[in-house]
Parts: C-alpha cells; structure tokens; sequence
C-alpha cells in the first residue's frame, strides 16, 4: 500500500520534472542541435566560391586526416595546455589567501576578482594591447625605469597569447578552487605538522588532494574554452601561428570559402572536446569512487 | 624519556595575557592535566608545547632541549585533536602510517607498526576504512594510533573526548588509561571537565585566567583546596567567607555574612591556623556534612550547626539537601542509608542538625584579588552549577 503510494509519488515527480526541463530542452535542439546537424551536414559537401555544392565528398576529412591541419591543432591544445597550468600555478595561492582571509576581508577580495567580468571582454584585450605594444606603457615604464635600452617586443607573439589567456581565464580557475579551499577543514594541515610534515608536504599531501575537486571543476572551465580560443590570438598574437578557432574562421570569412573544411574542423574539435570530457568525467568518477568520505 | 619543563612561560595576544608566567615540571611518564574553565588558557599552553604557538617569554623544555623555538614538526611531541583531525581522503592505515611515511621508512616497517598501532586501540579489523565511516569514539582510537606510531616522548591531549557522549567518555577514559600504562610515555591531558582529569590524572593543575592556581595529585587538590577557585571549581563545595573574630585551639570563630558569630572547629595539626582579625573562606565539602533530625550526641572534634530544610533534590546515587542556616545556605550530599534513616525520610521546612568533622572544615588562603564565585551560596548557584556543567 505504503509502497505503491511511493511510486506513484515518484512517477509525479519524474513527470514534472520533465515538463520543467521542456522549454530549455526545446531550446537547445533548436538552436544547438538543429545547428550542429547542419554542421555535420556541410561537412560532408564540396565547397563552392560562397556557398556549398550539394556533392558528397569526403575531401574535408580526408585533408584532416592527412595532416595538414596538425599544427593549429597541436598549438591550439599547447595553449590550452599552458594556460590551464598556469591558471593553476597562479590561481591555487590567490585561492588558499582568500580562504583563509577573516570574513569581511574575503568577501571583499571575492568581489575584486569579479570585478574583471564587469567591463567588456574586447575592451579588456585591447587596453592589454595599448599596454604591450611596441611603444606601449609598458615598454614606456621599463625604458624610462632604464631596465631595458630596447622595447620589448611581446605584441603579437605567442607569449602575448599566453599572457593574455592567462589573465582573462584566471578568475575561472580561482573561483572553484576557493570554494574547495574554503570548506578545507585547516586543522588536518596542524595535524600533520605534529605528524612530522614540513609546510610542503603537508601542502602536497594533504591540501593538494583535498583541493581536486576545485582543480578538476576549474580546468573544465578554463581549459575547453581555451581550446577554442579565437579573439585573443587574433587581437594580441601573429599569422604566422594560427590557433584552430583563427582556422576555422578564415575558411568562412576568405574567398573562396569552404564551408565544408570549416565544418569538418568544428566538428572534429567538438569531438575531441567531447572524447576529453570523457575522458575527465572517467578520472572524476575515479576519484569519486576512491572518495566514499564526504 | 625526558621531563617536560615550562619556565616563566607566558603567551600574549595582543594585549590579552592567555597564559601568564607558568612554571611547572611535568615528570616523564606522568599522566599529567591541566584544568580549567574555556578561556583560562589551557588549550594555549599545550599549543606552546606542541609547537602551533610560539611563547612570547619563557621557555617549554624537553629535557636538557630548549623546544620552544622548534616547529612542530622537529618535536617529539605528538597531538590529539578535539575533533581528532583524521585525514578524510586517506584510508585508517594511510592515516596512522601517516608518521612513517613522512619520515619515509621501509614499507614494511610501515606495515608491521601500523599493525601494532591499531592492535593497540583494537582496531585491525577496519584499517581499510576511511574516516567518515566510523563513530566517534573509533576515531578517537585511530586518533591514539596515528599519534603514537612516531613514539613520542610526550603525546598531548586537547579535550579528547569532549565530542563523546557520556557511557562512551568513561569507557574511553579508561582505555586511555590502558593504553598510558602500555606505552608508559608521558600523557599531558588538557579539558574543563574536572571529573574526567580527577580520575585520569597521577597529577593535575587548575588552571584560571592564565595562572596555575594550585597543581598536585587529585586528593590532594580535592581535599586542600589552595584557593577559592580550586575548592569551587573541582567538585561541589560550601564556602563560608568571613572575618575572624577570635581563635581557641582547634576553634576559630568567624563573623559571618549574616552578622552572626558562628565559631567552626578546625584541626590545628591538620592545617594552619589563621590569626585574629584576618579574612578567610571556609570550604565545607557537601558529601563531608551529615545531616540528621536529632541533635547527635556530643564528641569534642565535630562541628554541629542548627538549620532548617529549604529545598530536596533527589539525585539517585544521593539526595541534596539545601539546609539554611540563619542567612547562609549550605548543601549537604546525603546517601539513603536505611541504617541511619530508619524513621521516615527528611522533608521540607524539617529543622535539622549537620555535622561534620573538624578535619573537613577547611581554611581556604583567599588570595588577592580573588572575589567569591557568585553562583555559590545563593539559592540558584546549585541548579546553575549543573547546567553549565552539562552543556558544554
């Protein structure tokens, strides 16, 4: 009786909960489904001047499989690569600081790193131009600080890319990492001083582990993005290495187009992403399973 | 195995004195206390002595060792938390090898100790746990083992067993004890819970606003109270303040709150006498002062006072009688002896006799500054007393 009347509790549930997700499930194959279809489509068509001909052809992959796309590829994951490390490397003390900040403090130092999202993304990567470039501030300073006798030239070169990259994704990676950190019961790292363990293996044993799941959360939103990054090397790096996202969107914008490369490599990133994601989620569930304690 | 030494130790955070000039000698093997109440600065002396706190003058002593300045990871010093502080990402083995593994020892050295730890606290069937699945008194157990695998000269216990509830704190508290006699290393035990440092302690110091008030074997402490604050704060007591008015042998006479001159035996070769006109404070243990209907009969080294019932607490193991007596009120502790109470049982408004020996009226030292407790003798201070008691 008790039994049946549970179910059926459960059955509303589940339905409700699925008439709640209808209109975000209606929008998502609309305008993410539909159009990837459309994608995987042209991807498998000739190109024309504009437009696509309707001629199956397998050319697209065929190229990509050959290679020749190897290198926007390869440095499009080494930037993403670098850049999720440094976030990491850079992002892990600002996020231990602000935990263990007094209250008040913390919620002070929390709205400065939010503060960045407030002013426009391509606003914020031209004023790093101004200051980067060859006769921009920075080279100003440094020259008239007489520390260096010639300006720098860091404009347009990988290095920009990764600087860039770095500052604009950081807050992406402080932010999980702070939540983790901030619920990280600071005792455990006394008790295992007592234990014997200098501040550098207690970090590395006992903060690093506990600290995973912000890793894990802050490299999901730093690293997939990264891998698809367009603006920023198009605003700060050079032509001589394009990144996939640059790739991508000379095959549409140059003439002759080709719909169908551009298509092809969209969709072979997107697998890749997906095929990464996987992979995370595995070792993720990995840890989950090892981690029966919380 | 070295003594723990304390010189003129003394803990400052900014301008509040936690701990102020303590010196004290902690023998090797000892299973010593500190007690007090939450903010005398027990817990900051044990910090200092492991290391978490830096002494802002004196010195913490490791035998011939000056320790005071070595990070806690150099001593050989070892905690247990008041939470217990078990690594929740690593299994019980992985936390009580912990230690070794630190100190990178072969494995299976490592193994065959942490086996050996946890026969010790009797937990070698769960090492493959983790933390979050076992109760709190087995976390206490690995807590014990994770400490002493590194043999510790001094393994120091901070309110360890505050987190248990009542059956399991004295099944625990004698554990603990075991386990001190098997590993025979100097146990410091700190907690506000003067039953629990009573039982545990060879010695045990109260502690209050920094200071060591009195420090000795429980008895001693118990039974000679040094101060007003050790007489109230361990155990139950009556505490008679007044000015001394005159002094017989074995007689002193007091002038009371009340106005009245009451005079108290006291035993003379038993303690020290005090002298006329000086001010002093009685201590008169509860469960010392019997209680009768009829006046008893006359013997030449028993106080009796005359007072009459105000209120009867039935507490089972006995009853507490709040007896007035003109403006004082005194508690009196008394078992349901049938041998005594043969007739029927004491009630309220009943006016009564107490009495007690001359050896239990004791002089307490009223040190400077010291003021009486307010909760004491007053009609709500008993209630009172067992609620804060409880709390925490």
């Amino acid at each position: 009786m008790q039994n049946s009347l549970q179910t059926k509790q459960e059955h509303r549930k589940n339905l409700s909960s699925w008439l709640l997700s209808l209109p975000t499930l209606i929008w998502l194959s609309c305008f993410f489904l539909i159009p990837y279809l459309i994608v995987t489509i042209y991807s498998f068509l000739s190109p024309d001047i504009y437009d696509v001909k309707f001629e199956v052809s397998l050319d697209a992959y065929r190229q990509i499989f050959s290679g020749d796309y190897l290198r926007p590829f390869i440095l499009s994951f080494r930037l993403a690569i670098y850049t999720t490390l440094l976030c990491i490397v850079l992002g892990f003390p600002v996020a231990y600081f602000i935990a263990r900040a007094k209250e008040k403090t913390k919620n002070l130092l929390l709205i400065f790193i939010i503060i960045p999202f407030w002013t426009n993304l391509i606003i914020r990567i031209f004023s790093w131009r101004i200051f980067l470039a060859y006769n921009g501030v920075m080279n100003d300073t440094l020259m008239n600080m007489g520390l260096i006798s010639q300006p720098l030239e860091i404009l347009r070169t990988d290095l920009a890319v990764i600087l860039v990259m770095v500052y604009v994704y950081l807050p992406y990676m402080i932010l999980p990492l702070y939540s983790v950190l901030e619920k990280l019961d600071f005792t455990l790292l006394n008790a295992a001083m007592d234990l014997g363990a200098n501040e550098v293996k207690a970090f590395f044993r006992i903060t690093l582990p506990l600290a995973v799941e912000g890793i894990f959360a802050g490299t999901l939103l730093v690293f997939i993005p990264a891998l698809g990054a367009y603006l920023i090397p198009q605003l700060v790096g050079n032509q001589q290495s394009l990144y996939i996202g640059q790739v991508i969107t000379y095959k549409i914008k140059n003439i002759p187009r080709n719909w169908p490369m551009a298509s092809a490599l969209s969709l072979t990133l997107l697998l890749l992403v997906a095929f990464l994601l996987l992979v995370m989620y595995g070792l993720y569930r990995h840890h989950q399973k090892r981690k029966v304690w919380q | 195995m070295e003594d723990i030494i304390l010189e003129n130790l003394s803990k400052d955070f900014g301008g509040f004195r936690a701990v102020d000039n303590v010196n004290l000698t902690i023998k090797s093997g000892e299973l010593f206390s500190f007690l007090g109440p939450s903010g005398c600065g027990k817990t900051t002396l044990l910090r200092m002595i492991a290391g978490f706190e830096l002494p802002s003058s004196g010195a913490v002593r490791l035998g011939d060792q000056d320790i005071s300045d070595l990070p806690p990871y150099k001593r050989e010093v070892n905690t247990i938390f008041q939470n217990y502080s078990l690594f929740p990402h690593m299994t019980l083995f992985d936390n009580v090898a912990f230690g070794l593994r630190i100190k990178r020892r072969p494995k299976g050295e490592i193994k065959e100790r942490v086996q050996e730890m946890l026969n010790l606290v009797k937990m070698e069937d769960q090492a493959a746990k983790y933390p979050n699945q076992i109760s709190g008194g087995q976390k206490q157990r690995i807590a014990i083992a994770r400490a002493l695998i590194n043999k510790p000269h001094v393994l120091l216990l901070d309110e360890p067993l505050a987190a248990l509830d009542l059956k399991l704190r004295q099944h625990m508290l004698i554990e603990l004890m075991n386990i001190h006699d098997a590993v025979g290393i100097t146990f410091i035990y700190v907690t506000h819970d003067q039953s629990e440092a009573m039982s545990i302690s060879d010695r045990l110091a109260v502690m209050n606003r920094g200071k060591i008030v009195q420090s000795g074997p429980p008895d001693d402490i118990y039974e000679r109270p040094a101060s007003i604050f050790s007489a109230y704060f361990i155990g139950e007591t009556n505490l008679v303040s007044g000015t001394v008015t005159a002094v017989y042998k074995d007689y002193v006479e007091l002038d009371c709150p009340d106005g009245s001159g009451k005079s108290f035996q006291i035993d003379s070769s038993f303690q020290k006498t005090p002298e006329a006109g000086s001010r002093i404070t009685l201590s008169l243990r509860p469960e010392k002062i019997a209680i009768a209907r009829n006046k008893p009969r006359h013997q030449d080294d028993i106080n009796m006072i005359k007072g009459q019932i105000e209120d009867i607490l039935y507490l089972g193991t006995h009853t507490q009688y709040i007896v007035r007596v003109g403006l004082l009120k005194f508690r009196v502790f008394s078992q349901h002896k049938r041998v005594y109470f043969d007739d029927k049982a004491l009630d309220w408004e009943e006016n009564v006799w107490l009495f007690w020996h001359d050896t239990d009226t004791w002089v307490v030292e009223t040190l400077e500054g010291e003021e009486m407790p307010e909760t004491e003798l007053n009609e709500g201070g008993n209630l009172q007393r067992y609620v804060k008691r409880g709390k925490s």
